[in-house]
């Protein structure tokens, strides 16, 4: 069976039995991906798997559930037992139905045929990463390369009928160069944009570049964020700005609507479909459409990220960003700004550069107090120029300082998922004054 | 169908095939000041596939468990071992291991088949009646909590002869508030660190991890702990940690580091590589006082098993040992590296993710201090006793953990609260600095990630109050 066949059997059995609203969704998925380490390849696995999720509400109690590649006899004793388990719980007062949709889905472009399927040669494009990097300078590379076909269908009980399918390859190279290490990245949903030797190459420089790190002392620095340092802070401002977690208490960005909460050159804005992106769909878990949203416009939060229950709460309409419970970001797009990053290097007196980061966690969500960890090619920079590698720092500010603190947001722009990214982020380089950067007792 | 798969394997060549039927089944509540959210069931069922081929490593797996998927799986997995060759410069082999048959599970008094929902959501509603009116003038306007149960059912075979099955259930709690005083307004969770009260078993491990006790004590300290604007001393003081960061330092500045793959370089593109090389075996890292174990066959512990997902039997290891780095955990291609046994920490959380070096119940040893004893002499210090923000860099050398529980210390006795000490130390200063340990270990579970695409696995963290000399703390 087709997989929207497949979501519309559980629809049906579902409504047959009495749930007033209902949310199916059947997807496919054919992951491949080989890893690499000591510029040799370590594993190469594929993945296959057929999932359906159900979301339900009879008499305003809810449930969600998930199961494994059903067939039709499966689907029918799935159903049921959801009903079951769904009539066992209590109602809720936050029970909201599922929107009516009358309207049409964007549709996107987020699918290459090239990348479908099992045939695409990956160890050409992990070589062709290793031997990049080795020749920019490194002596070892490890990374991983992924590339999956997913196909979607959704069927709700408020009329939503969705098919949605997309094709991402996404490359992560770390090279090392004896204790130096650089990271380099390439992600698309074509193979066009996909560019594995310039990953490679970049890995490479990074790890050439950050040998023989000098001290530095602990203090407070302007701090010149690259892409994947960028994309990390804004995809957990994007997090921050569902609903859920500010109706939770959560979220820093509580309270914060239609206040300044950056400067004017900031803007954040998010995509369910967005030209170049990838991950996005022109529907949400309800069957929303989805749309562009801007969550800070000129520095000032225009809204929060919604599902339909969150709207109702906060008085407003659905943005498209369903999670059935916890609505979340799609795309992340911080606007352009107009400066290079010379241009930005320039601007710095006593600053640091950070190319990529992990580890980062709060200890107050609330305030956005948090601090994470720079783990390869960081540069300092002196009176406007590249002083000298430097290694054990730590980011320990605030994401609301940070956001009020950017004074330069980079013309060019570069997509950005990885290990550390989970949100597809559109990012520039930015500069942010006076951040604190601690380091480790020795 | 696994006997077929390991043979079709074999016949196409594979020198080594494994394949795991593996079923995760879960029950989730989230319950939010007091309302229900959507409750979830979820399962997943399928199969995963190994196979070694001319020295390359394939991994497949799908949940489609039809005769002809599963046969396709096999030969894409061989296929792919097979295309992997211009670009393996490293064979991967196994250590030699006897075979086993085994039926193993966790002891499981009151089976979690028998829990439905009335009691997930009647345990939080019980634990939110305990904390909604607020504690010590600190109120609870945001309260998310959080149960679960995790059941994994695996049927495992390999082409060495091993056949296992294996049943562990676990039942997990978790909480996130918020908390308000005098227009402050903190988040916390319940246990610290956003981590879990968590073990393995049937539904009897509610009552043995004393989840209401725990959690209204826990909300009454932190109550105490949020008003704090105490900053902490900024001389060099002594500073005794308490079990839940003892805990989290032996897991990541322990535990990680000692994963023999990090080692060898396998996970350096994510989870990262170690400050150890292959042979730094017996070098010291710490003083006589430091000693971190990883034992998964602690009874009810979330990180419990028997037997590992390459069918090897689990057994404690002793990870630091008065100061020496004495062992590394092993799978049994890492241990074939080092020309060993494999000492059973290969796992997967699931049928589509392959089994990799992990932690189970990573633990600082008990000493033989009570907490008397270690405040005793202390002029002066503090006492940090849980803590939310932490982190370590990918060689798990410099990290950081910031209280949220902490206590001055003036002339062994404990004073007012301190507000968020930092505690950002590098590893070698960090385990040299310990002089002392608590009699009692406890336990806290957590989710530790790694791999790609990335497992969050079942763990333990634990340990019991530790005493450091001489740390010069940092402030928030």
């Amino acid at each position: 069976m087709e997989i929207i066949e497949l979501a519309d059997l559980a629809l049906k059995e579902a409504l047959k039995l009495g749930a007033t609203d209902v949310s199916s969704i059947c997807v496919k998925t054919n992951g491949n991906l080989i890893r690499f380490s000591n510029n040799s390849i370590t594993v190469s696995k594929n993945i296959k798997n057929l999932e359906l999720f159900l979301y339900l509400a009879k008499d305003k109690k809810r449930i969600m559930g998930s199961s494994s590649n059903p067939n039709i006899e499966e689907i029918k004793k799935f159903t049921s037992n959801l009903i079951k388990a769904c009539e066992a719980l209590s109602p809720s007062p936050d029970y909201t139905p599922l929107p009516r949709i009358e309207t049409q889905y964007l549709s996107h472009g987020f699918y290459d045929q090239k990348l479908a399927g099992d045939e695409i040669d990956l160890v050409e494009f992990v070589e062709g990463a290793i031997d990049a990097s080795l020749r920019a300078g490194a002596n070892r590379v490890a990374g991983s390369l992924m590339t999956s076909e997913e196909n979607l269908a959704i069927l709700t009980s408020g009329n939503a009928t969705g098919q949605d399918k997309r094709t991402k390859i996404l490359l992560n190279v770390r090279a090392f160069s004896g204790d130096a290490s650089g990271h380099g990245l390439s992600c698309s949903s074509n193979l066009k944009n996909f560019n594995p030797y310039e990953a490679g190459k970049e890995a490479g420089e990074y790890a050439k570049a950050s040998i023989n790190p000098n001290p530095w002392e602990e203090g407070v620095y302007d701090l010149i964020t690259l892409p994947t340092v960028t994309a990390d802070i804004i995809q957990h401002v994007g997090s921050f700005a569902s609903a859920f977690a500010v109706d939770s208490g959560l979220s820093f960005l509580a309270d914060k609507i239609n206040q300044k909460v950056s400067v004017n050159d900031f803007t954040l804005r998010d995509y369910g479909v967005i030209e170049g992106g990838f991950d996005g769909r022109g529907f949400d878990d309800e069957g929303f459409p989805t749309r562009e949203n801007v969550i800070i416009e000129e520095g000032v939060l225009k809204t929060y990220l919604h599902n339909s229950t969150t709207a109702k709460k906060f008085g407003t309409s659905s943005t498209g960003n369903a999670g059935i419970i916890d609505p979340h970001p799609w795309n992340l797009v911080v606007d352009p700004g107009s400066m290079s990053i010379d241009d930005m290097i320039r601007e710095v007196k006593k600053g640091v550069m950070v190319t990529n980061n992990w580890y980062t966690r709060f200890q107050n969500l609330r305030t956005g107090e948090y601090s994470t960890i720079p783990r390869d090619a960081a540069f300092l920079i002196e009176n406007g120029k590249i002083k000298h590698p430097v290694v054990g720092l730590r980011i320990s500010d605030s994401l609301p300082r940070q956001l009020a603190n950017i004074t330069a947001i980079s013309k060019e722009r570069r997509w950005i998922k990885w290990w550390e990214v989970s949100v597809p982020t559109l990012a520039p380089s930015m500069l942010i004054k006076s951040v604190v950067i601690t380091k480790a007792l020795g | 169908m696994l006997l077929s798969v390991i043979d079709l394997a074999q016949r196409l060549g594979a020198e080594y095939a494994e394949t795991r039927l593996h079923r995760t089944k879960q029950l989730g509540c989230l319950l939010r000041n007091g309302v229900p959210e959507p409750a979830l069931i979820g399962d997943a069922y399928g199969i995963g596939i190994r196979v070694i081929h001319s020295g390359a490593l394939a991994f497949s797996a799908t949940n489609d468990l039809s005769k002809e998927n599963v046969k396709n799986m096999v030969e894409k997995a061989v296929k792919r071992a097979r295309a992997s060759s211009p670009l393996l410069r490293h064979r991967v082999l196994l250590s030699e291991e006897k075979s086993i048959k085994a039926d193993w599970k966790s002891e499981e008094k009151k089976s979690v088949d028998n829990v439905d929902f009335d009691d997930l959501f009647g345990l939080l509603k019980d634990i939110d009646n305990l904390i909604k009116d607020g504690k010590n003038d600190v109120s609870f306007p945001n309260r998310l909590l959080a149960s679960s149960i995790l059941l994994e059912e695996k049927i495992y075979i390999n082409s060495n002869g091993t056949m296992m099955k294996s049943r562990v259930p676990r039942v997990g709690f978790s909480s996130y508030i918020t908390t308000f005083y005098k227009g402050k307004i903190t988040t916390i969770t319940i246990p610290s660190g956003y981590s879990q009260l968590g073990g393995s078993g049937g539904w009897e491990a509610i009552e043995r991890l004393e989840i209401f006790d725990y959690v209204e004590k826990e909300a009454e300290n932190l109550s105490l702990a949020v008003k704090s604007e105490q900053k902490p001393p900024k001389e060099i003081v002594d500073v005794i940690l308490g079990p839940q960061v003892s805990g989290i330092i032996a897991h990541e500045s322990a535990g990680h580091p000692g994963e023999a793959d990090r080692i060898l370089g396998r996970e350096a593109a994510q989870a990262g590589e170690s400050y150890l090389k292959p042979n730094d075996l017996g070098i010291k890292i710490g003083s006589k006082e430091a000693h971190v174990s990883d034992d998964p066959t602690i009874p009810h512990s979330n990180g419990f098993y028997l037997y590992d997902d390459e069918g090897v039997p689990a057994r404690k290891r002793k990870l630091i040992d008065a100061g020496i780095i004495r062992e590394f955990l092993h799978n049994r291609a890492t241990a074939y590296e080092f020309k060993i046994s494999s000492n059973g920490s290969s796992r997967a959380t699931s049928y589509d993710r392959e089994p990799i070096v992990r932690m189970a119940n990573t633990f600082v040893e008990p000493g033989d201090y009570s907490l008397d004893e270690l405040f005793e002499d202390v002029k002066l210090g503090v006492y940090i006793k849980s803590f939310m923000e932490w982190n370590i860099d990918d060689k798990r050398l410099n990290q950081r953990y910031v209280g949220l529980e902490a206590y001055l210390i003036e002339r062994g006795e404990m004073k007012g609260t301190v507000k968020k000490p930092v505690l950002e130390i590098t590893t070698p200063r960090l385990w040299s600095s310990v002089d002392a340990r608590g009699k009692e270990v406890e336990f806290l579970g957590a989710t530790c990630g790694k791999g790609d695409p990335i497992q969050g696995i079942p763990v333990w963290t634990g340990g019991p109050n530790m005493r450091l000399r001489a740390i010069r703390l940092g402030e928030r």
